[in-house]
Parts: structure tokens; C-alpha cells; sequence
């Protein structure tokens, strides 16, 4: 897998080589040590691409909560697929039929009422793989999302909480409850927002909240 | 002054100011008309089972998507536009003020009387009788007679400011070397508090006006106390 990253080395090695190749054929240090980074290179760049697919690609997630992933198919040929957009595929589900499937299939050429319940289950279970009931089926990735989100939510609390004790100063002491309970009766008694604000919600002539 | 945590606008103190919060109100309401449409749009369109895979385009709802939200914007936009040139009539006011603003005061001049001019100082912190309002107290308080059309010209000393106080609806910016005038009057006496709202160096948040509207002879015997003092 040729990552490309390594350009800048390969055209110093291919110019250092070029030289050495005039003179003699034998590995020195310095050809060593910038194939050896080549390598390292290639494989860690590649080590990290696998890493990355592997955390996140949809595959991956989607395997991991049920929906299992089939191998990748050659999509020049009739496909089958389950989707309730598109839900007549290609071809059939189930392509060699037994023999038994094959009987079956010769009684669906007559009356379908003599077909029992099984036999048309069986025949729907030759032609598609799931039912539209199946193929709608929610998976458990919800209890992911909503765990991930928990516990950020969680963290961030705990950062919060941690500013709060060890970051923040006191604040200034109007904000003490002697200094606010006077503050709110001193806008009471001077009919601050007399008309739909707090004035409003004072009875003056009993002395209390409405 | 607003109470604590509160989220609306402050009551207010001048008939400019109620008909900008009745334009406000109804703002919102059409507001939340749209977003409740879009809300179930979404939700139901989320929600349906079926799907159609075959939607190009349609431009039947295209021309109502269009049209509709140029009406709904005309029903924004012609009372915003009624209270703009409202705020714009001159009311044959019976006092003029000058309000200066300075880094980090604002002065204030009441040319009709003989040397009635002072300086407004933010009282500081640590200064506060128990029950004073932090950051919005003033040593002197620009007093006003109530229910009377004030003719306000703010300017500036040095650099930018703005003369702003919500209750009475008032914002005018104070520029160097620019008259800005406006008119208004207070509905009811009260104590009215604004801060600068321009950004103007360290103690932008330490300059605070109070407006105070008396009735006319408390406004008489305080114009001659301090021409008096002066």
C-alpha cells in the first residue's frame, strides 16, 4: 500500500542511490536507516489508517450493534439486497435450490390456495432473505448514543464543578442573601416594573406576595 | 432594573417603548408560528414509513415557499417600520439635556437653566449602602419632570460611547464632535438605570446613568437646589 508520505525520503534515497550505484552496489548506514523509516513509515501510517477504520468506519459500528455486514460483493452482477425503498431486488435470495425447494417452487406454479401456511413461508423465505417487520427492526445504538452523551455530559460537569471550587473568585457581596433580600425591597419600595414586573406582583397593602 | 434572572424585557417607562414591545410580542408570535410549522415538518418527515425515491423537483411549493414568507415578512416589516419613523417625530419638548459622555462618566447640562451642569460617577463597589444596586448606582442622578417630552442631544468628550437605558427605550449613541438627538418622555416617576453600551476602554462597564422622573415641582425644587449648590 503505497501511502505517498514518504515521497521527499524515496527521491533523496533514488538520488543517493543513483550516485552509490556508479560506485559500488554495498548497503551503507545511511541507506539502512531511510529504508528502515521508509518501512516504519508505511507501516505506521498504515497501522493508523486500519486503527481509524476500525473506531469509526459505519461497518464496523454497524456490526457491533446487531446488523451484521456481508462480504463485499461484485456489484456488476444481479445483487440481492432487503430495503423497504427498493423492495423487489435483482434476483432471488436463496439462488441453488434443493430439491425440496425445487418441488416447492413446481407446486407454486398451481393454486396458491393449496399451498399451506408453511409452504408460503417457506416459498417467501426462498425469494428474500428478511421481512419488511425484520428489515425495520431498530438496532441498540441508541443506548451508545445516548450513554456517550451521558457521560460528556458528566465530564463537563465535573470540569464545571472543579472551576467553581478551585478557579472562580468570591463574588462580590451584593450577591450575599442579606445584601439581595434588601436590594429586592429597595425595588419594591421604589415600584421598579410597576406594570407586569416584580412591583406588580406585591400587594403593598398587605405587606406579601400576590 | 432587571430582578434576577430575568429573561423578558424590563416594564417600560415611555410610550415608545410599549409600542416597541407590543411590535416585539408580536415579532415572537410569528416567529414561533414559523418554527412551529418547521418543527412538524420535520418531525413528520422524519417519521413517515414511506419514501418517495423519485422527488426531483416541484414547483408548485416552491412558489408558495417564496411567496408566503415575503408576507409574512411585510407583516414584520410595516410596523417596524411605523414605530422607526415614530421614534423620528419632534414633540415640541419643554426641557433640553445635554448628555456628554467622558472616559469614564457622563455629564450632563441643563442649558435652559443658568449653570446647571454635573458629573455622573458610577459609585463603586465597596461604596454601596446595603441594597444599592451594583454597577448601576450614580452619585447624581440626571433628574427629569414626568409625563413631559424631553428633548435629549448626547455627545462624546473623547471617544465613543452610548447613552442607552432600556426601561424608556432609549439608545443613542455619543459620538466625538456629533449632536445625536432624540426625544422622549417618562410614563410614570420612577428611577430608570442604563449602562454605556459602547465599547470605550477600561471602565466601559462602570459608567451607569439613572434617569429619575419626578413630578413638576419636586423637578423645580431640585433644579434650584442645585443651581444653588453650584
Amino acid at each position: 500500500m503505497d501511502v505517498g508520505s514518504c515521497s521527499v525520503f524515496e527521491a533523496e534515497i533514488k538520488k543517493k542511490q543513483g550516485e552509490r550505484k556508479r560506485k559500488s552496489l554495498h548497503l551503507d548506514h545511511f541507506s539502512l536507516t531511510t529504508m528502515l523509516h521508509l518501512t516504519t513509515g508505511r507501516v505506521g501510517s498504515l497501522l493508523a489508517q486500519r486503527v481509524t477504520a476500525a473506531l469509526t468506519s459505519s461497518s464496523v459500528r454497524m456490526a457491533s450493534h446487531g446488523h451484521e455486514v456481508a462480504a463485499n460483493e461484485d456489484l456488476s452482477q444481479p445483487m440481492y439486497w432487503d430495503s423497504t425503498n427498493v423492495p423487489l431486488p435483482d434476483r432471488r435470495y436463496k439462488v441453488t435450490l434443493s430439491s425440496e425447494d425445487e418441488r416447492l417452487k413446481q407446486k407454486e406454479k398451481g393454486p396458491w390456495d393449496q399451498l399451506s401456511k408453511e409452504e408460503k413461508l417457506a416459498l417467501y423465505r426462498l425469494s428474500f432473505s428478511q421481512t419488511f417487520s425484520e428489515m425495520n427492526q431498530p438496532s441498540a445504538e441508541w443506548k451508545t448514543v445516548v450513554g456517550t452523551i451521558f457521560i460528556f455530559l458528566g465530564l463537563t460537569g465535573l470540569i464545571v464543578w472543579w472551576q467553581k471550587v478551585y478557579v472562580f473568585p468570591k463574588p462580590p457581596r451584593t450577591f450575599d442573601d442579606e445584601w439581595q433580600a434588601k436590594q429586592l425591597q429597595r425595588m419594591l419600595e421604589m415600584r421598579m416594573n410597576p406594570i407586569e414586573g416584580i412591583s406588580s406582583k406585591w400587594d403593598y397593602e398587605k405587606g406579601q406576595w400576590k | 432594573m432587571a430582578h434576577p434572572t430575568q429573561s423578558g424585557f424590563q416594564d417600560a417607562a415611555s410610550p415608545l417603548m410599549e409600542e416597541l414591545l407590543h411590535f416585539h410580542d408580536h415579532t415572537l408570535m410569528v416567529i414561533l408560528m414559523i418554527s412551529t410549522l418547521v418543527l412538524y415538518t420535520i418531525i413528520t418527515m422524519t417519521l413517515a414509513k414511506l419514501t418517495d425515491m423519485l422527488v426531483l423537483d416541484s414547483q408548485e411549493i416552491e412558489v408558495i415557499w417564496t411567496i408566503l414568507p415575503a408576507i409574512v415578512l411585510t407583516f414584520i416589516a410595516l410596523p417596524s417600520l411605523r414605530i422607526l419613523y415614530l421614534m423620528d417625530e419632534v414633540s415640541d419638548p419643554h426641557l433640553t439635556i445635554k448628555a456628554t459622555g467622558h472616559q469614564w462618566y457622563w455629564s450632563y447640562e441643563y442649558s435652559d437653566y443658568e449653570n446647571l451642569e454635573f458629573d455622573a460617577y458610577m459609585i463603586p463597589t465597596q461604596d454601596l449602602t446595603p441594597g444599592q444596586f451594583r454597577l448601576l448606582e450614580a452619585d447624581h442622578r440626571m433628574v427629569i419632570p414626568v409625563e413631559s417630552p424631553i428633548r435629549a442631544l448626547v455627545s462624546a468628550e473623547d471617544v465613543l460611547h452610548s447613552w442607552a437605558h432600556p426601561r424608556p427605550g432609549i439608545k443613542v449613541d455619543a459620538i466625538p464632535g456629533r449632536l445625536n438627538q432624540t426625544t422622549f418622555m417618562a410614563s410614570h416617576p420612577g428611577v430608570f438605570f442604563g449602562q454605556c453600551s459602547e465599547i470605550c476602554g477600561a471602565n466601559h462597564s462602570f459608567m451607569p446613568i439613572a434617569i429619575e422622573a419626578v413630578p413638576l415641582p419636586h423637578f423645580e425644587n431640585w433644579t434650584s437646589l442645585m443651581i444653588e449648590d453650584a
